[in-house]
């Protein structure tokens, strides 16, 4: 099967939806690692929370699409580069730090990204964007707070914190290399990223952690299905059962 | 969880006027985290719109050694029931 996605405004969702459910796909890793039982739970929720987010965009561009797939088609039939999530969502759980930095960098865009679909012309995505919006300010809340107490922690949490951010804000850069795609659908894609800086400068200020240069990653973009090396593997635990047993039903 | 961390009961109101009700309770290692906790864990199904945590040690219990003297006094005083007093008349709605 091959999975096609013609309109303009459906290519533009598919990247908000493939980010929601590459992160969900992630956070699912660690149902049953968390570093204690109410973390555990509450990371299991917040991946559901992902997963929802995602099918419900699906569900709306397989409408733009004519009903020519469906959710579980674009979730579970797409190869790697048709996938066209940013790659900081795929980045995996080394360990917690790195699971709540990735959260909370996205939280914060996210904040953002929904903010501004509240004006979207589709009025289902409008309406998504205001349900969502409620989860995010939650997850927010809760993902920065983890930052504070990582970093105001003990200099065993600071150093950790401060390796995963490290690695994380390379990924950072990609956010904001705006497409004409971009710049047709967001109100205004600056704002994104001048959003995203203040708050995450500010933040650092105050727990200790520094924004370090850097340098620019020779990794082609996102929005051409370009992933870092660990989405094959990502991909490849989330769909093999579909894949395998293409018949099996739930 | 390792050392700092607390127990904390949980609360939850079904909507605003109702009594609150023990549900549960949460590990945590201050306020915050207590009701973040206690959110993830135990809303998740439209329990409630308002929440309590309140940490276990702030609760006082009767030790269980005293529990005799403390509750088995009512046992036979089966006449502290109001069954045993007649309803005046015109009172409705009892």
């Amino acid at each position: 099967m091959k999975i096609t996605i013609n309109k303009e405004e459906a290519k533009f969702l598919v990247r908000i939806a493939d980010t929601s459910l590459i992160l969900g796909q992630r956070m699912a890793e660690m149902c049953s690692k968390g570093p204690y039982l109410e973390e555990d739970i509450a990371m299991s929720n917040a991946s559901l929370d992902l997963f929802g987010r995602a099918e419900e965009m699906y569900k709306i561009i397989s409408k733009i699409e004519g009903n020519q797939f469906s959710e579980d088609d674009y979730v579970f039939h797409r190869n790697e580069r048709e996938y066209y999530n940013i790659k900081l969502v795929e980045q995996p759980n080394v360990d917690f730090a790195w699971t709540m930095v990735r959260q909370y960098f996205y939280d914060v865009y996210a904040k953002e990204v929904y903010t501004q679909l509240l004006q979207f012309e589709n009025s289902e995505v409008k309406g998504l964007a205001e349900k969502v919006l409620k989860e995010i300010k939650y997850s927010h809340s809760k993902s920065k707070n983890w930052l504070y107490r990582l970093g105001l922690g003990t200099e065993e949490s600071n150093n950790r914190l401060q390796i995963a951010v490290d690695h994380l804000l390379k990924y950072v850069s990609e956010l904001f290399n705006w497409d004409d795609l971009d710049k047709k659908y967001f109100i205004n894609c600056d704002q994104i990223e001048t959003q995203w800086n203040t708050e995450i400068d500010s933040v650092f200020e105050e727990i200790n952690i520094k924004r370090k240069e850097v340098p620019p990653l020779s990794m082609r973009d996102c929005r051409d299905g370009f992933h870092s090396e660990h989405m094959g593997h990502l991909l490849s635990i989330m769909q093999y059962l579909p894949r395998a047993y293409p018949d099996a039903k739930w | 969880m390792e050392k700092g961390d607390k127990v904390w009961e949980v609360f939850i109101q079904k909507k605003s006027g109702l009594a609150f009700k023990h549900v549960g309770n949460v590990h945590a290692y201050d306020k915050k985290m207590a009701i973040h906790n206690a959110r993830d864990l135990y809303t998740r199904r439209g329990e409630g719109r308002a929440l309590w945590v309140v940490p276990t040690e702030a609760i006082v219990s009767v030790p269980l050694d005293d529990s005799d003297a403390f509750f088995d006094p009512a046992d036979d005083k089966v006449y502290r029931h109001a069954t045993f007093y007649e309803i005046p008349k015109g009172v409705k709605h009892l």
